[in-house]
């Protein structure tokens, strides 16, 4: 008995690294501790052995089985990797090129935008929106710009056609359709909808008559800002404007106020800002934003008392402060789409 | 608006403080008139550079190529220490000396300190320094003749500085040198120094006007309207004084009486017209509107048809000049002239606008009556006028100062509140100080205490201020003139409102997170489009109603109906120039016809170029319907409508689309959003855009009203955590038969059939038509997944309920079970 399973271990020793596939590792397998299998026979020897040689007969099969199974465990371990590098092929090579497309890009104009309105929100700004085409007396005259006012001029604006309805944007009486000038429109359109407080940002597109050149687009967006409550005074009007300058274009940036004006605002300013850190366009003074405290004649356009409610307002050209900050000095590049431009500012 | 320095000077003594042209450079914006361009005529303007004469001099005691110098400027006892490091110059030799104070060109300026040790209060100048010459091999020297003290100007007359100053349409009053004067006056606390005028309205002891009647029949064109008569002028060059002056403003000097009204036009903003008395017929002038169509040859020399809206000065016979635009030839004050009759009046600012607009004709006068000159400036400037033709053109005044209708109303007094002033503006200004900025602007201001104990001030306005009207006018002058530098800076005060963002602001900013994550580029297009291109792809009637009404350009005469073809130019762009880019995508609104009216739609498109344009060691996958599919449901998604609640049907016939192979689901106008996707029509993108490979795309619209949707909280249902159990069947049907169609069939029956547990969900996993299948048929394969919330399902209970599906399959519809 002692030199079967001594013959046993011998041959799985000597035949077990031959076994190449999971099959015949199994059939193996199989001749040796199957219910056929040659140890199986031995083991089921153990009733016809003498009682006295009992215990060391079992202790020569236990031997022989763990000689048997550290044998098996070892094929299948070999079967197993081999198995798993054919399912993964060779080894890759991490040089190589991604096949993939690269992750795409948000439009630089966005990328600015998304910076300006990201910042107003951490300061308690919301974001604001409404339609492009949009109708002289929520374009003008609820501004307060009066109808013989230059900007009405049919030059600067694109109007629609008289007979036309636009479904989705409501009219005050018979005045005339036209793309929007500026997103000032938000404004009144924001105010007649909700009462104060009221804190919004309104980025958007804003279309003007003008010649196509490196600064003047047919269509170029803006954003607008407008905070009404009781007791909003010029002082904050010049913290936040401060901070966001100081937030886009860097500490070192200062400001000034500019008396200028606006039908719509009373007070009225021009922001410029000066920074030491902008290339070609250092250290002068650049216009970028025009802003002042909400006129009342605003006010009572949209029937806020102005008695009882102040506000600021700032509006900027969102490609100026692209054109700034991103070194860019013609606006028709923004709409080419050459994707090469578009990956240049992520 | 050009205002000469030199100019500006006859009515404020600028000399009182520290002051040049570049002064006023840094002052007048922060005013609120900002330069728009700055010229220099001849020399410079400088102060404290005088004729000097060097006394002595002697080596710097520690510098080789410096000299000490004594320097005499005239005064008396007075001797100015100054380093040189010229060595042109003799003992006796009369030089330029900048003095401490002066600012010489580059914005050098000139302070008393040491140089290398030695005192130094001054500086002798080059020609170059001073921009008077070129040389600068050496300091100037003078002529020994020459005063000692003279100021460099005085030597050197012809410089002056044209400061071309945007003047915001509020601030008509600025469009003068006077005006810019009270403004520079109020900011520096100087006196504004008015010509004092000598002629007088009455003059009865010298005859009688040279036109008897001045009528005016238009009294709301021009309520106020004077005329003056002279005789006796000899017309001719204008003096040197008057030439510059009115060349420094950009115009061309026509004769010495031309000359002078266009010089108190820019003077004081009241425009004037003087007539040749010798060309009025019937010796009266006539204020009316014009006939229609009557003619008038303007001094421009270009003949113009009025109508019956615009308001003349005519004689007896015929118009004279346009009211407040521009005179005709017809009464042109020319070298023969002898007499003259001198006009200045007050017009309707919103008459000259309609006029000067319908003619497209501006002048300086029409600039200014449109935005309303002083109403009570009149008479003032018409007798300035006549003391100065009297002046540079002889002549006499004959009669009285003909006058008809009156100076028109103005708002004399405005409330303040002082208190009320600091909680607007939120930071301290002292009554004092606010009293005085309205005072140095000429505003009077009368204090009363009021009963409850606020104080209130009147406010006199000037009636050149009608702009203030309120009490925040007010507030904007005293900011200004205080110095908005003087606002506080401080932080942020940002008290939460809690007002949510608009839904399409932030469905667009995850719409874009989502598309540039897969790899799409984000392109901006022009909103407005050539109308060949919306009537090709939208119809006639979408090309209508989208129309603009008056386009600049031709090619942009339509509102986009389509972010697609904009896209379409980007990919063509970027195939051209080769960069390899095959995914982009643009957000923005586009513009639908419906019933004849307009919709604005919020619009998000994408394409793809479905083929392989770059070599690559591993292909990908191309896109196709599916990829596009997937996309605009995801982006549907985003925007609050469930994809799977999205049933796409496929487009048969479209100049957009191709047919067969792309599809559209939901309806804009009726359900607030509609999706298209999948190919784009091969024959339109090659003929159109030269586009070869196929392009997958997909176009989402969405009414703004669809952001208004509220979207529901989820919540929970519980997760069952007992096994599933799947079935498949297998479905011939027509091939016709759409496999969302069976889905959703399928979807129905198994919720019918299936009692205590639930069929979670029907999927077709697989489509098959060929070999084994009739002609015109297909096999779906359908997978069912059951489970029970509390228990593992029964293969029995399951099976009975697979049967009652297979039974109403069969019962209810057309579809053959496969066995």
């Amino acid at each position: 008995m002692q030199e079967q399973l001594t013959a046993i271990v011998a041959g799985v020793r000597e035949n077990a690294p031959k076994v190449q596939t999971r099959a015949e590792f199994e059939a193996y397998k199989a001749t040796i501790s199957g219910p056929k299998g040659a140890l199986t026979d031995v083991m089921k020897g153990m009733g016809k052995v003498p009682k006295e040689e009992k215990p060391a007969m079992g202790k020569a099969i236990n031997e022989a089985k763990t000689a048997v199974t550290a044998e098996f465990d070892a094929v299948l371990e070999r079967i197993e990797a081999a198995e798993l590098a054919a399912k993964l092929g060779p080894a890759i090579d991490p040089s190589l090129p991604s096949p993939d497309s690269a992750r795409g890009t948000l439009h630089p104009i966005s990328q600015v935008r998304e910076e300006m309105v990201e910042l107003f929100r951490r300061i308690g700004f919301s974001v604001a929106e409404a339609t492009e085409v949009e109708t002289e007396h929520y374009c003008f005259d609820a501004l307060n710009i009066p109808s013989d006012h230059p900007a009405r001029d049919m030059q600067d604006s694109y109007y629609l056609p008289d007979d036309l309805q636009v479904n989705n944007v409501s009219k005050e009486g018979d005045e005339k359709y036209l793309l929007r000038t500026h997103t000032s429109t938000v404004q009144i359109r924001t105010m007649l909808k909700e009462k104060p407080p009221i804190r919004i940002v309104a980025p958007g597109r804003c279309f003007r008559r003008d010649t196509p050149d490196a600064t003047h687009s047919a269509n170029f967006h803006q954003i607008e800002g407008l905070y009404v409550d009781k007791d909003v005074t010029l002082l904050d009007l010049k913290a936040t404007l401060d901070h966001f300058v100081k937030t886009i274009f860097g500490p070192k940036a200062k400001t000034r106020l500019r008396p200028s004006f606006f039908p719509f605002t009373e007070p009225s300013f021009e922001m410029d800002f000066f920074s030491p850190d902008l290339g070609k366009l250092s250290n002068k003074w650049l216009e970028i934003m025009g802003c002042g405290m909400v006129d009342p004649e605003v006010f009572k356009a949209v029937g806020i008392d102005p008695e009882v409610y102040t506000g600021y307002a700032f509006g900027m050209g969102i490609e100026r402060i692209a054109m700034i900050l991103q070194g860019v000095d013609d606006i028709r590049y923004y709409y080419q789409n050459d994707v090469r431009f578009l990956k240049q500012f992520a | 608006m050009k205002i000469s320095y030199n100019w500006l000077k006859n009515y404020i003594d600028l000399d009182l403080v520290e002051h040049s042209p570049e002064v006023l450079q840094e002052v007048l914006p922060l005013l609120g008139f900002d330069i728009e361009e700055i010229e220099k005529l001849g020399p410079p303007q400088l102060s404290n550079v005088v004729v000097g004469q060097v006394l002595e001099y002697g080596q710097h005691p520690d510098a080789d190529r410096l000299r000490c110098c004594k320097v005499s400027t005239g005064n008396e006892g007075e001797v100015h220490d100054i380093v040189c490091g010229a060595k042109n110059f003799n003992q006796g030799d009369k030089v330029m000396v900048a003095l401490p104070g002066a600012v010489l060109p580059g914005d050098f300026k000139i302070k008393a300190s040491k140089l290398r040790g030695q005192p130094s209060a001054g500086m002798m100048c080059s020609a170059k320094e001073l921009q008077i010459g070129q040389d600068h091999d050496g300091i100037m020297i003078l002529d020994q003749d020459t005063a000692l003290g003279t100021p460099v100007n005085d030597l050197y007359t012809d410089g002056d500085t044209v400061l071309n100053l945007e003047i915001t349409p509020n601030r008509v009053d600025v469009l003068s040198h006077i005006g810019v004067a009270r403004e520079l006056a109020a900011k520096f606390g100087l006196e504004v120094n008015y010509p004092e005028v000598k002629a007088s309205t009455e003059n009865p002891a010298i005859g009688d006007p040279l036109i008897s009647v001045v009528e005016v029949s238009a009294p709301e064109v021009c309520p106020h309207y004077t005329a003056v008569s002279i005789k006796g002028v000899k017309v001719g060059p204008s003096p040197k004084w008057l030439k510059d002056a009115i060349e420094a403003t950009g115009q061309r000097s026509i004769n010495n009486v031309v000359d002078v009204t266009n010089y108190v036009l820019h003077e004081t903003c009241q425009p004037l017209h003087a007539f040749d008395a010798a060309k009025i017929q019937g010796k009266k002038l006539v204020v009316r509107m014009a006939t229609e169509g009557e003619p008038i040859t303007t001094l421009d020399d270009v003949e113009r048809k009025l109508t019956a809206n615009m308001a003349v000065i005519a004689d007896a016979e015929r118009p004279l000049v346009v009211a407040g635009v521009m005179g005709s030839v017809d009464a042109e004050v020319d070298e023969s002239t002898t007499d003259i009759v001198l006009e200045a009046a007050y017009f309707a600012p919103t008459s000259v606008r309609a006029t000067a607009r319908k003619l497209g004709l501006s002048s300086d006068s029409s600039y200014r009556f449109e935005r309303g000159v002083d109403p009570k400036g009149v008479t003032y400037a018409s007798l300035r006028a006549v003391d100065l033709i009297l002046e540079v053109a002889g002549g006499t005044v004959d009669g009285n100062l003909i006058e008809e209708g009156a100076e028109p109303p103005t708002i004399s007094e405005v409330n303040l509140y002082p208190e009320r002033v600091r909680t607007f503006i939120g930071f301290d200004i002292s009554d004092a100080e606010m009293q005085s900025v309205l005072e140095s602007l000429g505003l009077g201001v009368s204090i009363h205490d009021e009963a409850d104990g606020t104080t209130r001030w009147e406010v006199a306005i000037p009636s050149y201020r009608q702009d203030l009207q309120r009490d925040v006018d007010l507030i904007e002058e005293i900011i200004r003139v205080y110095g908005t530098d003087k606002i506080p800076e401080s932080e942020v005060v940002a008290r939460g409102i809690g007002t949510e963002d608009h839904r399409i602001y932030t469905v667009n900013e995850a719409v874009a997170n989502y598309l540039t994550g897969q790899n799409f580029n984000e392109a901006f297009l022009y909103s407005l489009r050539d109308p060949e291109e919306t009537q090709f792809f939208f119809g006639e009637e979408s090309h209508k109603v989208l129309a603009l009404d008056n386009p600049l350009q031709s090619d942009q005469s339509h509102l986009r109906p389509s972010l697609i073809p904009g896209l379409l130019d980007v990919l063509k762009l970027n195939a051209a120039r080769g960069t390899g880019a095959t995914r982009f995508f643009e957000r923005g609104h586009v513009y639908r016809e419906v019933k004849g009216q307009m919709v604005e739609l919020v619009s998000v498109s994408f394409v793809i170029v479905a083929d392989q344009i770059t070599r690559e060691w591993r292909q990908r996958e191309v896109a196709d319907f599916f990829t596009a599919k997937t996309i605009s449901g995801e982006i549907l998604d985003i925007a609050g409508t469930a994809a799977s609640k999205l049933t796409f049907k496929p487009i048969e016939d479209c100049k957009l689309w191709q047919a067969g192979h792309s599809a559209e689901a939901g309806e804009f106008a009726k359900m607030g959003f509609q999706a298209t996707c999948g190919l784009l029509n091969i024959a339109t993108l090659k003929e159109r855009w030269d586009i070869t490979t196929p392009v997958i795309a997909g176009s989402i619209l969405m009414t703004p009203k669809f952001f208004e949707r509220k979207a529901k909280r989820g919540r929970h249902t519980g997760v069952s955590n007992q096994p599933a159990s799947a079935k498949d069947l297998a479905l011939i049907v027509d091939q016709s038969v759409h496999a969302g169609d069976v889905e959703k069939d399928v979807a129905k029956f198994a919720k019918k059939a299936t009692q205590g547990f639930n069929c979670e969900s029907v999927r077709i996993f697989d489509v098959y038509e060929g070999e084994g299948l009739p002609e015109g048929k297909k096999s779906l394969a359908v997978t069912m997944s059951f489970r029970a919330a509390d228990r593992t399902l029964k293969d029995k209970e399951v099976n009975s309920a697979f049967d009652g599906i297979q039974k109403l399959i069969a019962d209810k519809t057309d579809y053959q079970i496969r066995k």
